[in-house]
């Protein structure tokens, strides 16, 4: 009789917190079961599709990560590969729940009604990479070098105002295809190649030989990499604190492979991590509010992993890219990065 | 027999050395076709990787590498659409691929005008299967959506079904310029044409992805497959009207009015008479500005829509492979190279019989 009472009273107080109305990008999440996540077709590291066409790479994780969240598996996450342009006007027709695809959060992009700029996940910046026989350390020895960078992205003008401030003259040959970009560079048509520095780090390794090219230390721009939905606060919520569990997965050493060993291990864990998975933690009265199921928390770790899980499994030394997340600005802020692990209490 | 080869090869002999200039231009082209073919074999054949080898080979080796062509075709075929229904786009791209094969060999064979009401019919059929096929969502067949039909059936699709459509609405652009008692028609059909003439086809994909749907009424989705796939029959309408019209300017007035003393109604004379004529006459043409509107319907990436080509660029975007964009790159040639060779083919020898 205690144990039906106990029943029922928990499912009296689970019907009473589910919200009677949602968001209605959630609603439409939960009814349809899956989460349509727009991501880059092809973006080596970030998202590109594997031979049976699944997109996989450090933007789809977060896909995966809303997925978790909201649905209990990472795998109901509908990946699609638009362009950039595309995403943005897909997301604001209500084509796509959500966008990670390396967009860069800027000041009229958020005005747009349709859009919500929910949380950063990657800091990145422009940067220069040149050959190291061209004898150059910094960007401001550069003056009328010939730079190769992409049209039709925020590169070129990036670079028009820094050499302007600068008061450098400079030539610029801008190509279109990558490919084509990058072998104009490597066959010394252009002294010095353009981009975001993740790009940078990825483009070298198609030389012949990486080590003759070197990156410069100036980074002319911030792009603040920002996952994307549309209006919806639940939603927007879940998306923020879901990320918010994995920085602070990192912060208590917890990951994919120990979170099993941690939790069964509960009441000797300190209070914070005590917060974030137990029955009675602060991770369920959200999941009250917000109508996901209770062990979100778990699910994004156990299914997706930690920040810097997810960082290393993608971009990360045992990667081709081969990126030390601690040289990044995407550490956590203790380790001198700019990613600040909010409480979760 | 052996003896008439030996001559045609002393003739190119003597002709390719009949003057200095010609000893000079020649020996040039041997040495470049040799080179060519040197590093054509070099590629191909000595520095190659087969199937069987290990991956990693590749990075060391200067030729084809066969594993990733093993790995990737597929991909490059298919993109993102789901793998286990896979299926589905192979059927609907086989099913164009026959269709198209039958009805130019029916077109190129001559003889009897083929059953052009049959042939009509069994192309509508095909269209709609294609496009219930790939996006799914009746008869029990999972929903796909447009964004995930990739590689070649959405090339396919794009290039034949935009050229099957695009062909009766430009026979109809071509009989309304040439209308002399309708003026008025005559020149609305002539400002079409001119105007759809005048405009890139680039510009043509950007209003039919960006400007068509504001034109349709609020609320209702049009997925860019479909509004590319409009823009695209409306443009090469245009260039059909003009091949179309180029053939009906042929042919004498007299059959014409032949066939009206024949008391033949103006449809019966256009049916039976007329367009037979100036059709068999404008077909080497036309098959040149099919030749062109195939190949340009690569040019759909710019609006995000994952061609054969795009989906050839992701299958080398994969780190693991990065290094393999000739290899995908030259998949993607063959097949342009197939396909286009066989409709040249077709054309030349409807140039023949057109002069026969």
């Amino acid at each position: 009789m205690k144990v039906l009472l106990t029943v029922a009273a928990t499912m009296t107080a689970a019907l009473a917190a589910i919200p009677a109305h949602a968001g209605p990008v959630m609603d439409e999440i939960v009814s349809s079961d899956k989460v349509i996540c727009l991501v880059n077709p092809n973006s080596p590291g970030f998202s590109v599709a594997d031979s049976e066409g699944v997109f996989h790479g450090f933007n789809t994780d977060f896909c995966r990560m809303a997925a978790a969240a909201i649905l209990g598996d990472a795998e109901k996450a509908d990946m699609r590969g638009v362009g950039f342009s595309d995403a943005l006007k897909t997301l604001v027709a209500g084509g796509g729940h959500m966008a990670s695809r390396s967009i860069t959060q800027t000041g009229t992009r958020d005005a747009d009604p349709g859009l919500s700029f929910v949380v950063t996940t990657f800091y990145d910046g422009q940067g220069f990479m040149v050959p190291t026989s061209l004898g150059v350390n910094s960007a401001r020895e550069l003056g009328g070098a010939t730079i190769c960078a992409e049209d039709g992205s925020t590169t070129l003008m990036n670079i028009a105002d820094w050499f302007t401030d600068q008061d450098i003259e400079y030539r610029l040959e801008n190509i279109a295809d990558k490919t084509a970009r990058l072998e104009a560079f490597f066959s010394g048509k252009c002294d010095v190649y353009a981009s975001d520095i993740t790009a940078l780090f990825s483009d070298r390794l198609l030389s012949n030989a990486p080590l003759d090219y070197k990156i410069l230390p100036e980074v002319i721009s911030a792009e603040p990499l920002t996952l994307v939905t549309r209006p919806d606060k639940t939603f927007e919520t879940v998306l923020f604190w879901a990320f918010q569990v994995m920085l602070n997965a990192d912060h208590f050493g917890i990951n994919s492979t120990n979170i099993d060993e941690v939790v069964a291990t509960l009441p000797d864990q300190p209070k914070a991590i005590y917060r974030l998975f137990a029955d009675d933690s602060a991770t369920v009265d959200m999941a009250r509010n917000l109508g996901i199921p209770e062990d979100w928390a778990y699910q994004v770790i156990k299914q997706v992993g930690s920040y810097s899980e997810v960082f290393d499994r993608n971009l990360g030394r045992k990667t081709v890219f081969g990126v030390e997340l601690n040289d990044t600005s995407n550490a956590l802020t203790r380790d001198g990065g700019q990613m600040f692990a909010y409480p979760i209490r | 027999m052996a003896a008439r080869a030996g001559n045609r090869i002393t003739s190119t002999v003597r002709e390719a050395f009949a003057s200095p200039l010609a000893a000079f231009l020649s020996v040039i082209s041997a040495v470049a076709a040799l080179a060519l073919f040197w590093s054509a074999v070099n590629w191909l054949v000595v520095g190659a990787v087969w199937p069987w080898q290990a991956p990693d080979v590749c990075r060391t080796s200067s030729g084809i590498c066969w594993p990733f062509l093993v790995e990737k075709t597929r991909f490059i075929l298919f993109g993102t659409y789901p793998f286990a229904l896979q299926y589905r786009p192979a059927i609907v791209s086989l099913m164009l691929i026959v269709l198209s094969v039958v009805t130019c060999r029916r077109l190129a064979a001559g003889g009897p005008a083929p059953d052009a009401r049959g042939l009509a019919l069994v192309w509508f059929a095909v269209i709609v299967v294609a496009f219930v096929l790939m996006g799914g969502g009746v008869f029990g067949l999972a929903e796909v959506d447009p964004v995930r039909w990739n590689g070649l059936p959405i090339l396919l699709m794009l290039s034949i079904v935009a050229v099957v459509l695009a062909a009766p609405l430009g026979i109809l652009l071509a009989l309304a310029r040439v209308q002399a008692g309708y003026p008025l028609l005559a020149r609305l059909s002539a400002a079409y044409i001119e105007t759809a003439r005048g405009v890139p086809m680039l510009t043509v994909l950007f209003v039919g992805i960006f400007v068509l749907p504001l034109t349709l009424p609020e609320g209702t989705k049009v997925s860019p497959v479909t509004a590319t796939l409009v823009a695209l029959i409306f443009f090469h309408a245009a260039y059909f009207a003009e091949d179309v019209r180029g053939g009906l300017l042929g042919l004498p007035v007299g059959q014409g009015e032949a066939a009206r003393a024949l008391g033949l109604s103006y449809w019966q004379a256009t049916r039976l008479v007329i367009l037979p004529q100036a059709l068999r006459r404008s077909l080497p043409s036309l098959v040149n500005s099919t030749i062109g509107a195939y190949k340009d319907t690569s040019l759909v990436v710019v609006v995000g829509i994952h061609d054969l080509t795009a989906t050839a660029r992701m299958s080398f975007g994969d780190p693991v492979w990065r290094n393999n964009a000739l290899e995908a790159y030259a998949l993607v040639g063959l097949w342009f190279f197939l396909s286009c060779g066989f409709l040249s083919a077709i054309g030349r020898k409807l140039h023949k019989s057109a002069r026969s």
